[in-house]
């Protein structure tokens, strides 16, 4: 946990959640969401940003070069200093940006950062995703399961979530992906590299969601549809699908949207240190953004430094602010 | 760049005072420089001569090393600093240029006298040597330190030379598991004579006698593991203060007498070792005069690589000294299809060497395009290039193309490439591989690895590297003399009786009797020009059978601080000879 | 039970005592238990899943020697070390060692690790408890001095954004808070580092770190990058926690009361109104502050400060098991006494706390 708020605390955790009421609320909150413009930059540069790490080949092939290509020309990277790029851009000396290469070289074998950058968000953002499904599945099946049967289930499971907010996650993470095999379950390479990623940060972050959908299931039991239903015969299961479920949904909707930058930056933070996803195959790129932020922290190299780092900040900013939107829109009673 | 001087200034304040809540020496501060500096001044004759005693010399490493026990020290850059408090048996002359490839006795009063064809060597030491604490050295000191250094279950670091050619008794237990254990393989019949006993002859012992374990260690201040924390100097300094990987400071031996020791000039009065600064403050205050060495020896941090090329008052202050140090590939025979020698060959030729060179950091800071395994400057080198790369040096596709088709692979093939994780350099190789075997169509999948485990559990394993499920084609891989000739450099990398099952051996692939056979030629040898011919033989002989794919002979930026004295690079290590530095008065 | 025989105490403050000091007990019990789970945890992870992933007794003992062990070397170790032991008896080995210490053979000798011994790494000769020591002034440090910076600039920008409410510098402080979450410690400090060390030269270089007893001008000179980097991630949090927990309590009763009182408005905001919003804000400091204690990985490795977080992250590329393990252990343990002093500073102040 140490690490957690070292690459930024979820806010989820840390803003009570409130009961969310009212049926139509879809609609009332979609005309919300449309009148905050903070929320819609963030929405629509996520879209881009999707876009982009699904047509990345398409992207690079417009603007780039194939990603992995090395570009060792004398002409473009200056041997007489071991390898930087030639040309200067603003401040970002010996970058080699030009038209043709739009965000610079890196050093010495020459690849496209601009290319690099745009394949980046492939890797970036599926394990952003699938790493939340998996968080949003554990947390909210045992958020539900201690909010609803409370006693005895409830303890253990609150005391679990206590375990596994005392562990220091990054080194924990670090620490696994460096112990196992590579190859496992019929996957290898970075397949399963990116497997593990996912379950690693997905299983570790489900105490989150947990500590939410919990508190909502405690207060949904006292309600008065839920006592009704009670009444009428309904049995534990049928309650939770039918009755409390619907009502989970908008809450989980908007932690999930603001635990998808959390697990962004834990992803970076993972490349950063050199046990993310690795260059592996021709032709399957592999590529970080965190990982070029560690090879650039070696070069001191600024523009290496700056692109990558920049599409980090605003990949998580735009989910920052889309998932800030929607949670005002979900909820009536939040103010901004 | 422009406020360079500001940075500097501060830097050197901040450095300033941290010396002086060290040591509380201050008045150290370097004074104009007389001799004009230069490019490689120091490369092949001595920059800044001088004779005058005094100061501190001011030393900074980012990462430590093994250990300073001269029992348990297999680092160049240890070596190099051992000779500063301890004295073994001979030593490598300190001179600049190729001078220093001559071993000159130290604390014995000549080379090695063989006898019985070779199999039996005998020093004798001189007389009226100390320890720190004023007693005599004697050979049993020598032979104790010797002793306690085949150890390897204590002392793990380090060589296994002594272990492998001595003549022990197969139940010999050495000096920590037995406190009385002794051995008939060296002898000490009086005071001042050792002599060693080999399983074979050994012309080259002389080369064993240089190592830091023949340094005399006595008895009864050994402490094993945690000698280092109190070794006791029979050089001209002593450990005033040591911190375990932080830094020591050295002061002057009241013990040590000049009249023993032909060798040394033992010109400044301290030293300062710092441990685990940061690698690019330490380029800074090299160039700002604050620091006088650093004594990695590997030259300048990618950050100052363009600042020192650029500016030729800093590029003054640089040396490019040559490392007798290959950074190479190995091909695994054992995976398929590098069974077949073609299919090793179509790589050899499809290699990009230029990109090779290239993610060692260019011709400077990474070293000269290699074309066999033996860098130049070791004796018997005979220039060799089987696998031509091309004009451009960026390859030959069609040959490879060819040997693609002679070994029945003509679209190419999938093959795994290993290296050490957490080392740039190497993932960069790695890259480089990728790209440039996939011209002809050899798909190579990366696979990176813990480097501290590299050697013991993965590449260096047989089980694993050979296995097919896990099996490594190409892995990379370097290796650094010993020392300056050609045992010192090949017997542990292409002999194929080093590898073992349980790993840990530096030869990945090359297992050729043919070889195994010549290196034991080499080593009977006692003709010197013979025996390096031999050696250029063995060199060419393995590059003929395509396992071994050279990248680059090293090469290291390296800057020599403003204020130190007498430099110049000992060719015997490729880093700048610690111990004859002086500090400017 | 009111006290000894034959000694009346007033019932009420004697059930009140006995309250706190049971929830006390239970909570100290709750974290010593929470520190077991995580041990055995933990172990099992470096010891356990490495088996199952194919380590054996001897490739452990491999990691301990130098590469020109042999195999006999190698089972000469795991055999010393314990490691053909089944793993539930190398745990209550471990776990011993933390209370009454142990002694290690080394060779030439007994080396004795005395208690809290976390594990004596046998590729330093360092016990690890001495290691973990030696570290913890930098990650104190980094820690203090980011904590009180975060503390100071985050409350100060949400109450002034709370009582500045939908103004000029309410909307910018709050964009700036969430870009300040959005970015990446190693990309702001690799930025830092480049622009303030290395062109203008302001601050001191990656890698520097002084001892404040050294010289205090210059700690705080080392240090300023990494306090700003590490300080600016939470500063942006907590304005924005300040912000709606200052929103929340100065819409309730008691400060329309005082208001009503006719007390001066500074009055009723510092007294009242922050006095309420940060309650809970302390609560979340005291979390973060002691994980950070535990060490921060991330800004420790962008500015080369060796650290805890840095100590760690080289214990596992090493693959120093006692190491990762003792660093681990050393984390987890700041974090459950950080919770447990919250707790009880929560269950001493505020008496509506639910004592169960």
């Amino acid at each position: 946990m140490a690490t957690r708020t070292d690459t930024s605390a979820p806010e989820a955790t840390k803003v009570p959640a409130k009961a969310i009421e009212g049926r139509s609320l879809g609609r009332i909150a979609w005309t919300r969401l449309k009148r905050d413009k903070a929320a819609m930059a963030g929405g629509i540069t996520v879209i881009l940003l999707i876009f982009m790490a699904v047509f990345a080949p398409l992207i690079v092939g417009w603007f780039g070069h194939p990603p992995n290509e090395f570009h060792q020309d004398n002409a473009l990277l200056a041997a007489e200093l071991g390898g930087l790029p030639r040309g200067d851009f603003l401040f970002f000396e010996n970058s080699g940006i030009s038209g043709d290469f739009l965000f610079g070289l890196e050093p010495q074998n020459g690849r496209d950062l601009f290319s690099e950058v745009v394949y980046g968000a492939r890797v970036s953002l599926l394990i952003a995703f699938l790493a939340t499904l998996v968080s949003v599945l554990i947390g909210s099946t045992m958020g539900v399961i201690a909010g609803f049967f409370g006693g005895i289930v409830d303890t253990v499971i609150s005391f679990l979530m206590n375990v596994f907010l005392a562990f220091p996650l990054l080194l924990f993470a670090i620490a696994l992906v460096g112990v196992l095999p590579d190859k496992a379950f019929g996957l290898s390479g970075n397949s399963l590299r990116i497997a593990l990623l996912i379950f690693i940060i997905g299983f570790f972050n489900w105490p989150y969601i947990a500590r939410i959908v919990r508190g909502q299931t405690l207060s949904l039991r006292e309600r008065e549809f839920v006592d009704a239903a009670r009444s009428l015969g309904a049995r534990g299961p049928y309650i939770i699908v039918k009755e409390m479920l619907p009502n989970l949904v908008a809450p989980i909707l908007v932690y999930a949207t603001l635990l998808i930058p959390t697990n962004i930056l834990f992803e970076a933070a993972l490349s950063f240190l050199g046990v993310g996803v690795q260059r592996q195959v021709v032709g399957e790129p592999g590529v970080t953004w965190g990982g070029l932020l560690s090879d650039a922290a070696r070069n001191s190299v600024v523009h290496f430094m700056f692109f990558p780092g920049m599409a980090i900040f605003i990949t998580v900013l735009a989910f920052n602010l889309f998932g800030d939107g929607l949670r005002d829109a979900l909820d009536p009673k939040s103010k901004r | 760049m422009r406020n360079k001087g500001r940075v500097l200034a501060a830097a050197s304040a901040v450095f300033a005072l941290a010396v002086t809540a060290a040591c509380g020496s201050g008045d150290d501060t370097p004074k104009t420089q007389e001799v004009k500096p230069e490019f490689n001044a120091a490369l092949t004759s001595v920059f800044n001569p001088s004779d005058k005693p005094g100061g501190t010399l001011k030393m900074a490493i980012s990462s430590d090393w093994d250990s300073v026990d001269p029992g348990d020290t297999y680092y160049g850059l240890s070596w190099n600093l051992v000779r500063l408090y301890g004295r073994s048996l001979v030593m490598f002359k300190p001179v600049p240029g190729s001078g220093s490839s001559e071993l000159v006795p130290d604390l014995a009063d000549s080379l090695g006298v063989p006898s019985d064809g070779g199999k039996t060597w005998t020093y004798k030491l001189r007389a009226g040597v100390k320890f720190e604490d004023g007693t005599p050295i004697t050979s049993k000191d020598v032979k104790y330190g010797v002793m306690r250094s085949m150890d390897k279950e204590v002392l793990v670091n380090g060589y296994t030379y002594f272990n492998d050619t001595l003549a022990l008794e197969a139940d010999y237990k050495g000096p920590f598991k037995d406190k009385a254990a002794d051995t008939k393989a060296i002898e000490t019949p009086d005071d001042q004579t050792i002599v060693f006993h080999l399983k074979q002859a050994f012309g080259g012992f002389d080369y064993f006698a240089m190592l830091p374990a023949t340094v005399p260690v006595p008895a009864a201040k050994d402490t094993g593991v945690k000698y280092k924390e109190h070794v006791v100097a029979s050089g001209p300094y002593m450990f005033d203060t040591y911190e375990a990987g932080k830094g020591f400071t050295l002061k002057r031996n009241p013990n040590w007498d000049k009249a023993t020791d032909p060798n040394r000039k033992a010109l400044p009065d301290a030293y300062d070792v710092k441990i685990g600064l940061n690698a690019d403050d330490i380029d800074n205050q090299l160039i700002s005069g604050d620091l006088h060495v650093d004594i990695a020896g590997t030259g300048v941090q990618p950050a100052a690589l363009p600042k020192v090329l650029q500016n030729n008052d800093i590029k003054a202050y640089a040396d490019n000294p040559a490392v007798a140090r290959l950074w190479y590939t190995s091909i695994n025979p054992k995976v398929a299809p590098f069974d077949k020698k073609e299919c090793r060959e179509a790589v050899m030729y499809a290699m990009d060497r230029t990109s090779y060179q290239a993610a060692f950091g260019g011709e400077f800071a990474g070293g000269q395009i290699a074309t066999s395994i033996m860098p130049p400057q070791i004796p018997g080198y005979a220039p060799t290039d089987i696998y031509p790369a091309g004009a451009d040096k960026k390859g030959d596709l069609d040959k490879a193309k060819a040997a693609l088709q002679a070994c029945g692979k003509p679209d190419g093939f999938d093959v795994t490439m290993g290296f050490r994780a957490e080392r740039p350099k190497e993932k960069a190789t790695a890259e480089a591989f990728q790209q440039a075997l996939a011209r002809v169509g050899i798909k190579v999948t990366l696979k990176g690895f813990p480097t501290g485990d590299y050697f013991s559990l993965y590449a260096g394993k047989p089980s694993y590297r050979n296995s097919p499920s896990t099996g490594l084609g190409l892995m990379t891989n370097g290796w650094g003399a010993d020392w300056n000739d050609g045992f010192g450099f090949l017997s542990q990398i292409v002999d194929s009786r080093v590898i073992r099952d349980s790993g840990g051996s530096s030869n990945l692939s090359v297992m050729l009797p043919e070889v195994d056979a010549l290196i034991d030629q080499a080593v009977a040898e006692t003709d010197v020009k013979k025996r390096e011919a031999l050696w250029a033989q063995v060199d060419k002989r393995v590059m003929e059978e395509a396992v071994i794919l050279p990248g680059v002979w090293a090469k290291a930026l390296t800057l020599r601080g403003k204020g130190a004295t007498n430099v110049f690079v000992n060719e015997a290590f490729g880093q700048y000879d610690y111990l004859s530095m002086g500090v400017a008065q | 039970m009111a006290g000894p025989a034959g000694l009346e105490c007033p019932a009420g403050p004697a059930a009140q005592a006995e309250i706190v000091v049971t929830f006390f007990i239970r909570r100290t019990i709750g974290a010593v238990l929470m520190l077991f789970v995580v041990s055995i945890a933990t172990f099992l992870i470096f010891f356990g899943l490495p088996r199952l992933a194919g380590a054996t007794p001897e490739t452990f003992a491999a990691r301990y020697l130098s590469r020109t062990a042999d195999a006999h070397a190698q089972q000469v170790f795991a055999e010393k070390l314990g490691f053909y032991d089944p793993l539930w008896m190398q745990y209550g080995r471990w776990i011993k060692a933390i209370f009454v210490g142990t002694d290690y053979d080394y060779g030439t000798g007994i080396e004795h690790c005395a208690a809290p011994c976390f594990g004596y790494s046998f590729r330093t000769n360092h016990a690890v408890w001495t290691d973990l020591l030696d570290r913890m002034p930098v990650t104190v440090s980094l820690t203090v001095g980011a904590s009180i910076l975060w503390l100071v600039t985050g409350v100060g920008v949400g109450v002034l954004s709370a009582l500045r409410k939908g103004s000029f510098f309410d909307r910018a402080a709050m964009t700036g808070a969430l870009a300040g979450v959005s970015l990446p410690p190693y990309f702001t400090g690799l930025m830092f580092l480049y622009f303030f060390s290395y062109q203008f030269d302001l601050t001191a270089p990656g890698g520097t770190y002084v001892d404040f007893t050294d010289n205090p001008g210059e700690w705080a000179y080392s240090l300023i990058l990494p306090w700003i980097t590490l300080a600016m991630l939470n500063a942006a949090a907590y304005a924005r926690f300040t912000r709606a927990g200052m929103l929340d309590t100065m819409g309730e009763d008691f400060i329309r009361t005082a208001r009503a009182k006719g007390l001066h408005e500074r009055v009723v905001v510092t007294k009242h109104g922050l006095r309420a919003a940060l309650t809970p804000i302390i609560t979340i400091f005291g979390l973060d502050v002691g994980l950070l204690l535990g060490g921060a990985i991330l800004t420790e490795s962008t500015f080369g400060l060796k650290g805890l977080g840095y100590f760690a992250i080289d214990a596992i590329g090493k693959q120093d098991f006692p190491q990762i393990m003792g660093v681990t252990m050393f984390a987890a343990f700041f974090v459950v006494v950080a919770n447990l002093i919250v707790d009880m500073l929560y269950a001493v102040v505020d008496p509506r706390v639910r004592l169960s």
